[in-house]
């Protein structure tokens, strides 16, 4: 293959692997803290995404038309309101049934999932149709044979990098981090040694969402066009990164999250007769995966306790 | 002490009467007050105390309270013979019963969660596009195949469901349904997304799709013929699935669903179990499939959505986890409802879903929960 | 000599760094009662687990009246006659009691299709036959519970829970039974009246071997024929009660005497 084409589609795989691991980290914190799947988690990121467009409409309509300002609040706006988000659905369907069998808290955070997407499709004017999200990144792009790398996707991927490394010196560097790593560990002993539960609870929900949301207007500003069926896949694709770097752990979310896009790049590259497979190659990769290595490919092998 | 039978007896006809006239109502008015009408009902129930006579009364006579069930549902076809909208939504209701008595098997009683269940439905629908059209095989077989494909294709499952736990168990049937509505948009042999075309069911050369003409003036709705094969079809899975359940078999179901440690150390073979549970489910929502391809006439990806499968499991949720009689006003509220209250028609999923929260919140035990094993079926204690 | 029931030799099992059994010997002869104790973390459970198929042995070998058992899956463990219950109660809570024994039963009831689904009459004389056997194992421990058989699991007492586990372990009949901590969460009067019971229903299956694990030493000095201190996964001693609980070693050790 030429090698610009090569790099053109090593790329785009990246752009996706920022995307999808910034999902997927989520859903692993998630499961860290409260051995729970908020299967909701795919839905905030959409609506993280109409959150930004919302303002981004909302500013444009009062005249404000200085990108960087109308990109800030977008930002602002869609991080802060998804992190209240994740820790309300959190304090009021996930906590409340922490006692109840765990497929329970999958299937109420679905439903969650359903009511924000059924939500957004009735009550966004238009919401049943795609939307088309602002261009607010310069446009241009550097060319390199038959690679050319659009800045705005660059800037993008930087971006998700940026936050990627803030999630790891959140939990490494800061008391909150150790906090969230304890409860993650042993929630009993955590507690003895003073450390809030709940609090910890929702503060490693309201990050898990906010990354969403980021993650939503990235994946917006990426394609320019959002709709509110989106948070389902991405969900699903979330989910499986998580599942196949090893629920909980965190470094394997990235990979996975890295992993899935590499395999759908492959897929639609590399398969002869169809690059329209590429999502069904990818999913009947992860189910091998999951028959090959139950527990996802960094986790350690611990037997439950008889 | 027996117990008599009028209770259930009563509380079945009352029901009956009332889902009869729900489906049957055309003025708003009406459909809302027959909605007052039975939350008022259930209120009475409880405030008198009759549900646990009710429920002691059929549980003592169930043969008789199943057969009255089958007179009623004949009935209420007969006085529906000329509606065909009032039919078609009986029979999707009785059908879409028997694949929530498949996941029921599955998922509430052997713990096999499976979120794939519009996928399997779908296969048994697919089959039975290709069966019916391909090959000269009886339709009444041709519906079986419908079930055994969906075994079939679920066996491809059943390593990885074997191998994992929990949530990622949840995970392979997730990406199972993503993966086969994706497959059936871009695969063009099975007509990609405008789907294929169904042919009606034939039995012994009676065409189903054909009007029944009584005599010049009066004609019965094709309809009718597919509530006597939707009859048919669940009271045939009802009566196996609750054999099952109150039999060593569903014993065994259930150890394997609450604990597969104290299981095993039984000597339960717990993963022979799980894959008995699944293909028998797979087999029931394939044969629902079959028979609703068939009587819809076709069959599009757009109907095997992972939001389908969520509506499945809302069913199963609904009635109770388990509780296969709990399936029966599941699927009615799920089926009927939005159908009938125009004012909810555009908003159901965002309703269902919300009532699922509810229920998994204050009710868990849903509609109607399931009760203790009673392995003696009708007989005097 | 004959050989015994039980035999097992080397037994070693480790969890990542910690070594839970450390090349442990230990055979029971048929009809014998042993009592296993030792400090918290010593490898009791892990003793129980390893037998029963729940860990995987790093070596040893284990054999029941004479046929190799090690590696096998737990339910095929099972089948060659092992029943046991576990430290953290594992009873089926929402289901009826009678269901609980019946998974106590599981390897010997017929689950054909043909007689669980269609000759209806048949099975429910099967279960009219088991519940009449339930009731009467069920008495044997206490005069209350029999009446109960058909109430969910739950609704028990700690006691009767406990109960209920050992007649699901004992229902079958098997060889060998693993009774871990039964006296766990019980107070010293409940925990008396349980042993009684249990003496009684060993006297009347001269047969049956039992391997207790138990904290409470007046437990073992009233139960045991003999008696096996375990210290870090190795046997540290064994002999009859008086003896064991006057060796020194074990003193210090266990009872935290110097
Ligand atoms: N599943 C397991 N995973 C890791 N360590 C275990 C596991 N089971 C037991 N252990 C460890 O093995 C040692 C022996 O435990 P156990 O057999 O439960 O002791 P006992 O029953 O004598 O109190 C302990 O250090 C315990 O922490
Ligand atoms: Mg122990």
């Amino acid at each position: 293959m030429d090698p610009g084409l090569l790099a053109q589609h090593v790329f785009n795989g990246l752009m996706l692997g920022v995307i999808y691991a910034l999902v997927a980290v989520g859903f692993t914190l998630f499961f860290g803290v409260l051995d729970v799947i908020k299967f909701s988690h795919g839905d905030v990121v959409m609506l993280g995404a109409f959150t930004a467009l919302a303002v981004s409409v909302g500013l444009t309509g009062g005249g404000v038309t200085s990108s960087p300002l109308v990109l800030a609040a977008m930002l602002v706006a869609a991080i802060a309101s998804m992190a209240l988000v994740g820790a309300l659905l959190a304090r009021l369907l996930v906590l409340p049934l922490r006692r109840a069998p765990a497929i329970n808290v999958l299937l109420i955070t679905l439903m969650a999932g359903t009511v924000i997407r059924e939500g957004v499709r009735l009550f966004y004017p238009q919401g049943s149709n795609p939307k088309p999200f602002p261009r607010l990144l310069p446009g241009g792009s550097s060319e390199l044979g038959a690679f050319t790398l659009r800045h705005d996707s660059a800037i993008l991927f930087a971006v998700g990098v940026l936050a990627i490394v803030g999630v790891h010196l959140v939990l490494t560097r800061t008391r909150l981090g150790l906090a969230i790593r304890a409860v993650a560990q042993d929630p009993e002993t955590a507690s003895a040694m003073g450390i809030p539960f709940t609090a910890t609870v929702l503060a490693t929900f309201a990050i898990g969402s906010a990354l969403a949301a980021l993650a939503g207007v990235v994946n917006g500003l990426y394609y320019s066009e959002i709709s509110f069926n989106l948070g389902l896949l991405l969900g699903a694709i979330g989910f499986s990164a998580a599942v196949i770097g090893g629920l909980g752990n965190v470094y394997g979310a990235i990979l996975g999250g890295f992993l899935f896009a590499a395999l759908q790049t492959i897929g639609a590259v590399a398969l002869p007769f169809a690059s329209a497979y590429k999502d069904v190659f990818a999913f009947a990769v992860v189910i091998v995966v999951m028959a090959i290595r139950p527990a996802g490919l960094l986790a350690e092998r611990s037997a439950e306790r008889v | 002490m027996t117990s008599s039978v009028w209770p259930a007896l009563a509380a079945l006809v009352v029901s009956a009467v009332g889902v009869l006239a729900l489906l049957l109502a055309e003025k708003q008015w009406a459909v809302i007050a027959i909605i007052i009408a039975a939350g008022a009902a259930m209120f009475l129930a409880r405030r008198f105390d009759w549900n646990e006579r009710i429920r002691r009364s059929g549980a003592a006579n169930s043969r008789k309270v199943f057969l009255a069930a089958m007179v009623l549902v004949v009935g209420a076809a007969f006085v529906m013979r000329e509606h065909n909208f009032a039919l078609l939504m009986l029979c999707t209701v009785m059908l879409m019963m028997v694949a929530g008595l498949g996941l029921t098997l599955q998922f509430g009683q052997a713990g096999v969660v499976n979120f794939a269940g519009a996928a399997f439905f779908g296969i048994g629908a697919y089959a039975a596009a290709v069966f019916a059209t391909k090959t000269a095989l009886p339709h009444l077989l041709v519906i079986l195949a419908g079930g055994f494909f969906a075994a079939l294709i679920g066996s491809v499952l059943v390593l990885p469901l074997l191998r994992t736990r929990g949530h990622y168990t949840a995970l392979i049937t997730i990406a199972f349904g993503i993966l086969f509505k994706t497959f059936l948009e871009v695969n063009d042999a099975l007509g990609g997304p405008q789907g294929l075309k169904v042919p009606g069911f034939v039995l012994f050369g009676h065409a189903f799709n054909d009007p029944i003409e009584i005599d010049e003036e009066t004609e019965w709705s094709f309809y009718l013929a597919y509530a006597g094969l939707s009859l048919l079809l669940v009271a045939a899975a009802y009566a196996f699935v609750r054999r099952l359940e109150r039999s060593w078999i569903g014993l065994a179901f259930d150890a394997v669903r609450i604990d597969e440690t104290a299981a095993s150390a039984f000597g339960v073979n717990v993963a022979a179990w799980k894959i008995a549970a699944f293909s028998i489910g797979n087999f029931l929502i394939g044969v629902a499939g079959a028979a609703y391809a068939m009587m819809t006439g076709f069959v599009a990806p757009t109907s095997f959505t992972f939001g389908d499968s969520l509506i499945l499991v809302s069913i199963v949720i609904l009635g109770g986890l388990g509780s296969a009689l709990g399936l029966i006003p599941a699927a009615l509220v799920v089926v009927v409802l939005p159908e009938k209250l125009q004012a909810i028609q555009e908003y159901r999923f965002l309703l269902f879903a919300l009532l699922v929260i509810v229920i998994l919140l204050v009710r868990p035990g849903g509609l109607l929960p399931r009760a203790l094993r009673d392995y003696r079926v009708g007989a005097p204690r | 000599m004959t050989t015994p029931l039980l035999d097992a030799r080397g037994l070693v099992v480790r969890f990542g760094g910690v070594t839970a059994l450390d090349g442990l010997d230990l055979s029971v002869a048929a009809g014998e009662t042993v009592g296993l104790i030792g400090p918290n973390g010593s490898g009791k459970t892990t003793f129980f687990n390893a037998l029963t198929g729940f860990v995987r042995l790093a070596a040893g070998r284990a054999q029941l009246a004479g046929s190799d058992i090690t590696g096998l899956e737990p339910r095929r463990i099972a089948a060659h006659g092992i029943a046991r219950t576990f430290q953290r109660l594992r009873l089926l809570l929402e289901l009826s009691v009678f269901d609980n024994l019946m998974l106590g039963q599981h390897l010997v009831l017929d689950h054909g299709p043909w007689s669980n689904l269609f000759v209806r009459r048949r099975f429910t004389a099967e279960v009219r036959r088991q519940a009449e056997a339930a009731r009467a194992l069920l008495a044997a421990f206490s005069p209350g519970l029999p009446a109960r058989l058909f109430e969910p699991a739950r609704a028990l007492t700690m006691i009767d829970r406990r109960r209920v586990e050992i007649c699901r372990a004992l229902i079958r009949d098997p060889a060998l039974l693993l009774l871990d901590e039964p006296s766990a969460g019980m107070t010293p009067d409940e925990t008396a009246e349980l042993m009684t019971d249990l003496l009684a229903v060993k006297a009347q299956r001269p047969a049956l071997t039992v391997v207790i694990i138990e904290h409470d030493m007046a437990v073992i000095e009233r139960v045991s024929d003999r008696c096996v201190v375990l210290d870090y996964g190795r046997k540290l001693a064994e002999g009859p009660y008086a003896a064991v609980a006057a060796d020194p070693v074990v003193r210090r050790a266990y009872l935290g005497e110097d």
